[in-house]
């Protein structure tokens, strides 16, 4: 956690330079980070989606810091940068937690900054990413809540309260808030997960909506975290730092939610992974945050499971994993729906590129992440399964780079053309939080054909 | 290499200054306005359509836009005094609806759309619904665009379009809706006219609009 005062922030937020939108964009953003793929010399390489390249992880790491120093957090509300100095920077990776404590009761977990290839297993937060219909929300909720490795639940989103459409920043956007809350709760509950670390609530769209959902009596609790986005690129507004600051206050765990996009204006790899690992940065000082939510995205198909995207993600969590104890949960952006071959085998290429390269799980997001109830526990389940497998056999980045090639052979010529599966209710028997028969099946024989590619599943 | 030449491949490096220089010595060398504008603009779409097919990204996009920018406002004079029809192709503001942060799809849609000749103003994110109109009516456009990436702003966007109704405005303007939870059935439940499923394809159906409109105008 840092040093710096939230007033410090909120000061810079609101008389730091003077800067206009194209300026911002055209006279800074743009040609700094030219200047810093050129001067670090940043290549991304197709034949290797998992680098094992410390020199190329520090040159990210290098080139990502100086971005950020030079081109800071535009506040798009005041026309403001928020400039960070060197010394500040340097000060809060000093002080950035060895352990980060979140969640209640026997569900109390100690979350540790993760290594390059990393024995210890990776934290896993487990979340559809997606809207669910209001009748399917405690049950599909509870189908996330009561799996065995998920050590948070971040829950899906709510459209509709009560029966009645939300609208954004209205009195019902609150009572969806609130609805979203309590029923995640009781989804943790019900499972007998009481004190499960729940990130919550995505229904919030609002600094309102946000701040009502925090009650450690049926809410948001202390224990509990939540996440503020950073605008599209290394952007904020006031609505944004209104949640810090309430977060900072209340006491929950701050995840800096970030998603650089590829193709757009960091342009490809190299730019996007540079400007990911900046983002960091941005959460660490700017949000004080406990840990990043990292969602890199490709601009055309809104997935991270590509070629180019899992060699970005790999790099982004090695420059991070080598040079500083930030917190960051990779997470999954997918092509195909649930209840398909191809789906298994997205979550489990980037659950392996993002494990050895030292990064913890959230997953996932199926579908493009556009699809509502299109997303299943079973998938993600997967994921973290292959996630811990892959730590504990102290897989090499190597060995993980001939995987998730043989992987990606298999399904990146589908990519504009994934095939979209199933709903989550046809997926699961939903009143009894049971993935159906077809669906264990062909988990497991997605399983099957990762262990026979080396994977080696303790259970 | 003719200047002509140049000119085109000044803007396929995103050079505006050189874009500027080359269309002033083009027009020197008296290369026709009208036909240069049009030179341009073929350029400029295979620039967008290098984007839409992931071999360039929106930085290159942006700037080969930016240069288009300066070599049309070079050539722009000689366009009318030259008494041919303006190029503009139309005047549109877009924004993203209130409630709502996101903003990459409007900014591409944007990029685009100047890219094809469109004069368009940013309106921003987070945008009032009226504003939309206020602003609309202030600049004299001939389209408004609004973009809403989530099921709980979209309802704004039909807000805008009630709104032109209630001020007996609707049928001053075109009126499409884009991002990505909106459809076709959404667009003809709000009552506007078009959809704007991606900013290719919005490009395409706004020139038809335009040129539709100008046939309709007797032009
Ligand atoms: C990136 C992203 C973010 C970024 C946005 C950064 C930014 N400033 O732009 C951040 C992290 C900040 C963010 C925040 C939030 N997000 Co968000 N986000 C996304 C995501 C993953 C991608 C959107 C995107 O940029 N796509 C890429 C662009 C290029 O595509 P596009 O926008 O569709 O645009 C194309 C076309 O649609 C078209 N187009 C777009 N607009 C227009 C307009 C016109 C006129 C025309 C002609 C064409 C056109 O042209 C573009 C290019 O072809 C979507 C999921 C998705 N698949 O869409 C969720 C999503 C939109 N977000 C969602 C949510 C819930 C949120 C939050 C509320 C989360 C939270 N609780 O804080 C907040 C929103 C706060 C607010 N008040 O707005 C939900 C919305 C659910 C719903 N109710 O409908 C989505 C759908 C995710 C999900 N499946 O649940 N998000």
């Amino acid at each position: 956690m840092s040093h710096l005062k939230m007033w410090e922030i909120m000061e810079r937020a609101a008389a730091g330079p003077y800067c206009e939108d194209d300026e911002f964009l055209y006279d800074i953003f743009l040609p700094k980070m030219q200047e810093v793929l050129s001067k670090y010399e940043i290549r991304y390489d197709p034949s290797t989606p998992v680098p094992a390249d410390d020199d190329l992880a520090d040159r990210i790491w290098k080139a990502a810091v100086e971005f950020f120093l030079a081109v800071g957090v535009h506040n798009v509300d005041t026309h403001r940068r928020i400039l960070i100095t060197e010394d500040e920077l340097n000060e809060a990776l000093f002080l950035a937690p060895e352990v980060h404590q979140v969640g209640a009761g026997h569900e109390t977990r100690w979350w540790r900054p993760r290594r390059i290839e990393d024995e210890r297993g990776p934290f896993c937060i487990f979340s559809p990413d997606i809207t669910y219909d209001e009748d399917i929300f405690l049950q599909a909720s509870m189908a996330y809540t009561q799996e065995p490795l998920a050590d948070g639940v971040c829950g899906p989103i709510l459209e509709e309260s009560i029966g009645r459409t939300i609208h954004s920043g209205t009195p019902a956007e609150m009572a969806g808030v609130m609805e979203h809350a309590m029923m995640l709760r009781n989804a943790a509950k019900l499972v007998g997960r009481p004190g499960l670390f729940l990130v919550a609530v995505g229904t919030a769209q609002s600094d309102t909506g946000q701040i009502a959902a925090s009650s450690n009596e049926w809410g948001v609790r202390s224990t509990d975290g939540r996440l503020i986005g950073v605008l599209t690129e290394m952007k904020t507004d006031n609505e944004l730092l209104n949640k810090v600051v309430h977060c900072k206050q209340f006491g929950c765990a701050i995840g800096c939610l970030t998603g650089a996009i590829y193709g757009g204006y960091a342009g490809g790899a190299e730019g996007t992974a540079v400007l990911e690992v900046a983002h960091h940065l941005v959460g660490l000082t700017v949000y004080q945050h406990n840990f990043n939510n990292s969602f890199p995205f490709h601009m055309q198909h809104t997935s991270n499971s590509g070629r180019e995207m899992l060699w970005l993600v790999s790099m982004v969590h090695q420059a991070l994993a080598r040079n500083s104890r930030i917190l960051s949960t990779s997470n999954g952006f997918f092509n195909a729906g649930p209840g398909t071959d191809m789906l298994f085998r997205e979550v489990s290429a980037h659950a392996i590129a993002s494990v050895v390269s030292g990064g913890d799980l959230w997953t996932s997001a199926p579908r493009h992440n556009k699809y509502r109830n299109y997303a299943t526990p079973l998938e993600a389940r997967l994921a973290a399964e292959t996630g811990h497998a892959v730590a504990r056999q102290g897989m090499s980045r190597e060995q993980a780079c001939g995987i998730v090639d043989t992987l990606l052979k298999k399904y990146e010529g589908e990519i504009a053309t994934a095939p979209e599966g199933k709903p989550i209710q046809e997926c699961y028997e939903l009143m009894k939080v049971k993935p159906q028969g077809w669906y264990l099946d062909m988990y497991k024989a997605a399983r099957e054909e990762l262990a026979g590619l080396g994977v080696e599943y303790p259970y | 290499m003719s200047t002509v030449d140049e000119l085109v491949q000044a803007i396929e490096n995103g050079e505006a200054a050189r874009a500027g220089e080359k269309a002033r010595a083009a027009l020197d060398e008296g290369a026709d306005p009208t036909g240069l504008v049009d030179t341009l603009s073929v350029a400029m779409r295979a620039v967008g359509d290098r984007f839409g097919t992931g071999e360039i990204f929106l930085p290159e996009l942006m700037l080969a836009a930016r240069a288009m920018q300066s070599a049309v406002d070079v050539v722009q004079p000689a366009l009318l005094a030259s008494n041919a029809a303006s190029k503009k192709v139309g005047v549109m503001v877009l924004g993203t609806v209130r409630g709502d942060v996101h903003e990459i799809g409007k900014d591409i849609a944007i990029t685009m759309l100047r890219a094809s000749g469109f004069e368009v103003y940013d309106l921003g994110r987070d945008v009032d619904p009226l504003d939309f109109v206020k602003r609309a009516e202030e600049l004299r456009a001939d389209i408004i665009g609004a973009s809403a990436l989530m099921t709980t702003t979209m309802p704004a966007q039909k807000e805008l379009v009630d709104i032109l109704v209630a001020k007996g405005l609707r049928e001053k303007y075109h009126v499409i809706l884009g991002g990505a939870p909106v459809t076709a059935e959404w667009v003809a439940e709000a009552g506007a006219d078009s959809w704007g499923e991606d900013a290719a394809k919005a490009a395409k159906t706004l020139e038809e609009v335009m040129a539709g409109k100008r046939a309709g105008a007797g032009e």
